[in-house]
């Protein structure tokens, strides 16, 4: 979120798309409810289904899945044609007046620079045209190569009428929904946009987003309160872990993850050490050194010099992806997609606090994937699908259980209860939470397991040797139980401490003796003399204390900022790039709402996501981005520097706008046998998955007799009323879904919530039905997995499968 | 569910009236908003685990709700209904549970004395020990509520936490509602927060908005914002809930009718036998009298 | 207290009774052989258990007959079973009785606004009145009703969940007034057994009756028991 959960109650206008928020967060929920009582704020629903969120929403509208980019530029270019955007941040905060190269072109659905052969793009056409090292820029907005000039022109063709033909919305609903949130794109008002994984889960997730966020900037609601752009992550440390490198591609704090080019230490920081594009660019990721060596510093102690890079060397530079959707095809297929595949396969697995037989696409391929492993262990506190794969019902088409070879080992893990630590939620705040509970039996929490097997390791490196041992004997483990770290040791480590005498840049009077904990990532040096384990969390854990651990509940911004309650990174702030809130003389464009104000002196309310003493005009308000403002205009992702709409993978219509490229040219997808795609001739319904409330991923229904079992006992496939009649389904009755990929069953639920769409003309239906249920429940509550039917069609950003839109046929079971 | 250091007000089957109360309590109340309602289950589970109530097993029938109807062990239950309005749905959540009457049907009802009782608060509340399992509380409840609990044979409802609420806490649900659309309070207070949030609704395009506090139980302890008050039927609401009127008629009318024909049928035999007489055969000739007490 | 006292044993108005109705013995006539009396004490036994156990739950004015059964929850447990019995009970009764209960021309005629008046004033005749008069038939055949109407309010009362509300409010209310009713007529059937007409209850425990009550309350029983008329089939 670049905002928070409580600033929701700041609204006056929530569009709620992409997610269910009542039904994944209730609890967070209670601020969108605040905003409707306390402001009269509307919110607006644009959903395949009518959810939970919709059941209290001001305005629903249906959509037909992964339209949501139609959906959105229609808006944008309502916005646009009826002058209801907030034309003074758009010319202050965007990068609006930044002209494009003229070789930049969009024709039938390429952008420049398509190499169909690779299914990538080059992306130099792309770039800003430059005056020096800065981009050029038409203040007025007038020059045909600027930045708005060309959105004008790519959203042109995203009439009304062109949004119910891509997405079935009725015109009218379209335009309602339009007009309640343009309503925002002045000073007056504010809005926010909400999403989950709803936009996350497809073959255009990331663009999806950057269109979301694209009307957030013309609206002018990016950086103040009761705006923002605000995703709710899936899981309640879900925040945490992408942080501190939850995915291959990034290290803690989203440095990017050393690669093959980048061998020494210089080579990396030249790399991605950006380059200012506006004069007024304060550029922050300048500070990459910094961050990097810190880093650096926190893997591998004292063994860290300058003379050897400090240990940068021992970082592995990764050379292909690795994301875990790479691996399980890696495992699949026996080789690697690495090295031209020429690499063997993986052929053991470590899988932790996580059950990819469950939440992986095509489950089929899961399973088999783990049955060509010599080896598994499964860390968790119940028995998943993923420690049992082997015994996996004969329609999940894995080899019989006797001529399974791999050895499984299942090891006890402690329940969240059963540790303390921290949550980082969605509005990232690290939350300590304590203890309330010992693991059960030989349950152990999770830092005593991964420091047994460290130093078991490493043992075997010391006595033994190998090929690169240095990598694992000099890793630093400092901390007073080796065998089970103290997690407040840890966060230390990821805060940061001097190594030796440190003068902070900003504040002379500022001084940390060797030892002593940082302040912030302000105080970070290049030079070896402090280490940080993640520079984003730099300042949880200061000389005051465990600033997580803080409850203090005075708000006295009014606002629902909450300064003394817990830790928000960055710097504990409350609202990302609050400098938006503020006009060009630094006053904030609402004052009954202020994020943060110059007065005179020094930026006051928030915590600045700018130089606190930097007057107005000094820096641009995006200080993380090389422009020094926020891009409307994106010339950095792989699928192009302005969202397109493209059908699903699985595309239930030819897309009407470029009958030539119909799906996401640059998506990726893999070419095992098990990796097949329906088309619409024989699938011809939309489908898309979801969670409730009642259930917590793969892991409730395990409870014996437990009371949520009751509250939602099994799996069921939603169904619109008009197809459940042309099909004779009754409610309640048993229903069989079909994808290309397999087939499962359940009971109809039968349904007006799921609304009948004309799309291109045609009738269409779409069906859901909620993931939760496997084979490894509690008797009682064992069902199907839903992702025996999704795909693993991936967004080229993230490489996130398009769980959310797929297609299917529906029978009579 | 406790009588110590309860006032009660009234009482069933009290032939006298069992009114105890000294000490003045304001009158409590629920605040339920069905329009902020997200049908989370959340006051489901608080109500279970405070109460200390047993899972009750249900299955997937094709409904987000969790049981058709209200059971003795569960006593607070989301009723989900679907509604086609203004060419769309609706998809309208309300917590159901004991409404808290003013004047009670199954209070009236109620053959045993003191099985239910309502406290000075408001609270009607079933008392185990008094109570006889009989179920005609739940025929005298227009909102379908007390159930019959198997293994105990006694009837059981939601208590409004009376325990919890006694320790000047608010109930269970409340405590967990996450939207904040339950709330708790004196009666005055709730229905001033629900008169408040009708404006606001009627404002905002519900035009039939309603604050629930049916008058033909007098109110209730559970005032409701309806966003179709024109339809409480869509809620599993009746419109125009009373005590029945078999109820009324049976417990006011027939039986102290009965209780006094039968009393007269006994002095009218009586008196009937100080005018006529026992009818004896009189002696005839050449037969015997007839045998002594005969 | 017969002819034959010296050896009561050997009592053979009792021994007649056992078996035999509508005979004479000596001075006296079987008007009940011991099968219909313990039938009908049986029917009366149940009835009470039923009256005393159901009158605490109708109206706590009665509450504290609750206590000699061992408190509301017994009454609760024991009125529906006690009830099912009298019902029972009184079904093998009216299939004992129905032969003798049959209406019949006569009966209608006894049963007319003056006859009943003259009745009550102990004027009329008795002529018309066979074994039972018109009264006691009419009696017969009422409780009879009020045990189906007792039965069937009573199952919607006795297992409440399995009917819906309505219903079952319309149980209680059948119930009560059936329930009224019969205590009226009870009241009236035990009057007229005791107090009203000596000999009456004598019937119902010896058996027997003798030939001037027989005279006095049904002439024509007693001129078929002599022989003096044919008996009507």
């Amino acid at each position: 979120m670049t905002n928070g959960w409580v600033d929701i109650k700041n609204a006056d206008v929530i569009l709620a798309m992409g997610g269910n928020p009542a039904e994944n967060h209730p609890v967070g929920f209670k601020w969108f409810m605040e905003a409707k009582r306390n402001r009269n704020a509307r919110l607006v629903v644009v959903d395949p289904r009518f959810t939970r969120t919709a059941a209290v929403a001001d305005l629903y509208s249906p959509i037909r899945a992964g339209t949501d980019i139609a959906y959105l530029l229609g808006i944008i270019r309502y916005a646009l044609e009826n002058k209801r955007y907030h034309e003074d941040y758009v010319k202050l905060h965007t990068n609006a007046p930044l002209l494009v190269n003229p070789a930049f072109t969009f024709n039938d659905g390429l952008f420049s620079g398509f190499d169909p052969a690779k299914g990538e793009y080059a992306k130099d056409t792309w770039a800003y045209q430059l005056g020096g090292s800065f981009a050029k820029t038409d203040p007025t907005l007038q020059d045909p190569q600027c930045v708005f000039q060309l959105l004008k022109k790519h959203v042109e063709r995203y009439t009304p009428e062109m949004v119910e033909k891509i997405c079935g919305v009725p015109k009218e609903t379209f335009l309602k929904v339009a007009e309640v949130v343009t309503s925002t794109g002045n000073p007056e008002r504010a809005g926010t946009i909400t999403y989950a994984l709803g936009w996350t889960q497809h073959s255009t997730a990331v663009q999806i987003i950057r269109t979301g966020a694209m009307l957030q900037l013309l609206l002018g609601n990016v950086g103040r309160p009761g705006g923002g752009v605000n995703a709710f992550r899936g899981h309640s440390n879900i925040q945490g872990a992408t942080d501190t490198a939850g995915t291959f591609e990034i290290l803690p704090g989203y440095l990017k993850t050393p690669t093959g080019p980048w061998q020494s230490l210089k080579e990396y920081l030249d790399a991605n050490t950006p380059k200012p594009l506006e004069a007024a660019s304060m550029n922050y990721w300048q500070n990459t050194p910094k961050f990097m060596v810190s880093l650096l510093k926190a893997a591998y102690g004292k063994a860290a010099t300058k003379e050897n890079d400090f240990g940068y060397s021992w970082l592995p530079k990764v050379d292909g992806n690795y994301s875990w959707m790479y691996i399980f095809d890696d495992m699949y297929r026996g080789d690697t997609t690495r090295a031209g595949g020429k690499e063997p396969g993986p052929e053991a697995l470590i899988t932790f606090g996580m059950n990819p037989v469950g939440l992986g696409p095509n489950s089929k391929k899961m399973v088999a994937a783990l049955a060509k492993q010599k080896w598994m262990v499964v860390v968790e506190n119940v028995e998943t699908e993923t420690s049992i794969f082997w015994k996996a019902p004969k329609e999940y088409e894995g080899p019989p259980p006797s001529q399974v070879q791999t050895e499984v080992f299942l090891l006890p893990a402690a329940d969240f209860a059963e540790k303390d630590g921290t949550f980082t939620n969605s509005a990232r705040w690290l939350q300590w939470k304590w203890k309330a509970l010992d693991p059960p039996g030989q349950a152990k929490a999770d830092q005593e397991i991964l420091a047994r097997i460290f130093l078991a390791v490493r043992d075997l490196y010391q006595k033994e040797g190998g090929a690169l041992p240095e990598q694992v004997t000099s890793v630093s483990w400092d901390y007073t139980s080796p065998a089970s770290p103290d997690l407040g040791d840890v966060l230390k480590e990821m805060s940061g401490k001097a190594l030796a005498e440190v003068h902070d840049p900003n504040d002379k009077t500022k001084v940390h003796t060797a030892g002593q904990q940082l302040d912030g990532f302000g105080q970070l040096m290049d030079d070896g003399t402090t280490m940080c384990g993640n520079w984003l969390h730099s300042g949880v854990y200061t000389e005051a204390g465990n600033n997580a651990q803080r409850r203090n509940n005075a708000d006295p911004t009014g606002l629902g900022m909450f300064h003394n309650w817990a830790f928000s990174w960055p710097a504990n702030r409350r609202i990302m790039y609050n400098r938006a809130s503020a006009d060009a003389e630094g006053k904030p464009w609402d004052a009954k709402r202020p994020g943060i104000t110059w007065n005179g002196e020094k930026w006051v309310g928030d915590v600045p996501d700018m130089k606190p003493d930097a007057p107005p005009g000094t820096y641009g308000a995006f200080i993380m981005i090389p422009e020094g403002v926020a891009r409307l205009y994106a010339p950095t992702f792989n699928d192009g520097p302005f969202p397109e709409h493209y059908e699903a993978v699985e595309a239930a219509v030819v897309n009407p706008l470029h009958p030539g490229v119909t799906s996401n040219p640059a998506f990726k997808k893999f070419t095992s046998d098990k990796d097949v795609y329906g088309t619409k001739e024989d699938f011809p319904i939309v489908c898309t998955t979801y969670r409730l409330t009642e259930h917590f991923h793969y892991w409730t229904q395990h409870q014996h007799q437990g009371l949520l079992n009751e509250l939602q006992p099994g799996f069921f496939v939603e169904i619109p009323e008009g197809l459940a009649r042309e099909k004779g389904i009754e409610n309640g009755s048993k229903v069989k879904v079909t994808s290309a990929r397999g087939q499962i069953q359940g009971v109809a639920m039968v349904t007006r919530r799921l609304y009948p769409l004309k799309v291109d003309g045609k009738e269409m239906w779409q069906i859901g039905f909620p993931i939760h249920w496997g084979f490894a429940g509690d008797p009682g509550h064992t069902g199907p997995l839903a992702n025996m039917l999704t795909p693993s069609a991936m967004d080229p950003n993230t490489w996130t499968p398009e769980y959310k839109a797929f297609l299917v046929k529906l029978e009579k079971a | 569910m406790t009588t110590q250091n309860l006032e009660i007000r009234r009482s069933s089957a009290s032939l006298w009236g069992e009114k105890t109360g000294m000490r003045h309590l304001p009158v409590v109340s629920k605040f339920i908003d069905t329009t902020t309602c997200i049908g989370c289950k959340a006051c489901e589970v608080a109500c279970q685990e405070w109460n200390d109530l047993e899972a009750v097993p249900t299955r997937q029938t094709g409904n987000y709700q969790t049981m058709p109807e209200l059971d003795a062990e569960f006593w607070n239950l989301i009723r989900f209904n679907e509604r086609d309005f203004d060419g769309g749905v609706v998809w309208l959540m309300r917590k159901d549970q004991c409404m808290h009457c003013e004047d009670p049907g199954c209070l009236a009802a109620c053959p045993a004395p003191g099985a239910i009782v309502q406290y000075e608060n408001g609270i009607v509340d079933v008392n185990p020990e008094a109570c006889i399992g009989c179920g005609f509380c739940a025929t005298g409840c227009p909102f379908n509520v007390p159930k019959f609990h198997a293994k105990t044979g006694k009837m059981a409802k939601c208590t409004l936490c009376v325990d919890r609420v006694t320790s000047g806490l608010e109930p269970a649900c409340i405590k967990a509602c996450p939207t904040g659309c339950l709330q708790f309070g004196t009666k005055d207070d709730m229905v001033a927060l629900g008169h408040a949030r009708v404006e606001q609704l009627k404002g905002n395009g519900f035009a039939n908005a309603v604050l629930y506090d049916p008058p033909g139980v007098g109110g209730t302890g559970v005032v409701t914002v309806l966003g179709h008050g024109d339809h409480p039927e869509w809620y599993g609401l009746p419109a125009d809930p009373h005590v029945p009127v078999g109820v009324r008629f049976w417990k006011s009318v027939l039986r102290p009718l009965g209780v006094v024909a039968m009393i007269g049928a006994v002095l009218g035999a009586i008196g009937h036998f100080m005018y006529q007489g026992p009818k004896e055969p009189r002696a005839r000739d050449g037969e015997p009298p007839p045998p002594p007490g005969a | 207290m017969s002819a034959t006292a010296s050896r009561p044993s050997a009592d053979p108005a009792i021994l007649r009774a056992r078996r035999a109705e509508d005979v004479v013995v000596g001075e006296e006539i079987v008007r009940h052989r011991l099968a219909t009396r313990v039938i009908h004490w049986t029917v009366a036994l149940f009835f009470f258990l039923a009256l005393f156990s159901g009158l605490p739950i109708w109206t706590p004015l009665f509450g504290w007959m609750a206590h000699l059964l061992g408190g509301l929850n017994v009454c609760r447990w024991l009125h529906p079973w006690a009830g099912a019995l009298f019902f029972a009970s009184m079904a093998v009764m009216f299939v004992h009785w129905l032969g003798e209960m049959r209406l019949e021309p006569r009966d209608r005629e006894w049963l007319r606004p003056q006859k009943v008046a003259a009745y009550m004033k102990h004027q009329d005749d008795g002529t018309e009145g066979g074994k039972y008069n018109g009264g006691q038939k009419l009696f017969f055949f009422a409780a009879a009703l009020g045990a189906v109407g007792l039965l069937l309010s009573g199952l919607v009362m006795w297992f409440p969940l399995e009917f819906p509300r309505m219903l079952r409010e319309l149980a209680i209310l059948l119930h009560d007034v059936t329930f009224i009713l019969f205590v009226l007529a009870v009241v009236f059937h035990i009057y007229l057994g005791t107090a009203a007409e000596p000999g009456t209850f004598h019937s119902m425990i010896r058996g027997t009756v003798t030939k001037p009550w027989a005279r006095l309350h049904h002439p024509r029983w007693h001129r078929e028991v002599l022989g003096e008329e044919t008996r009507r089939p």
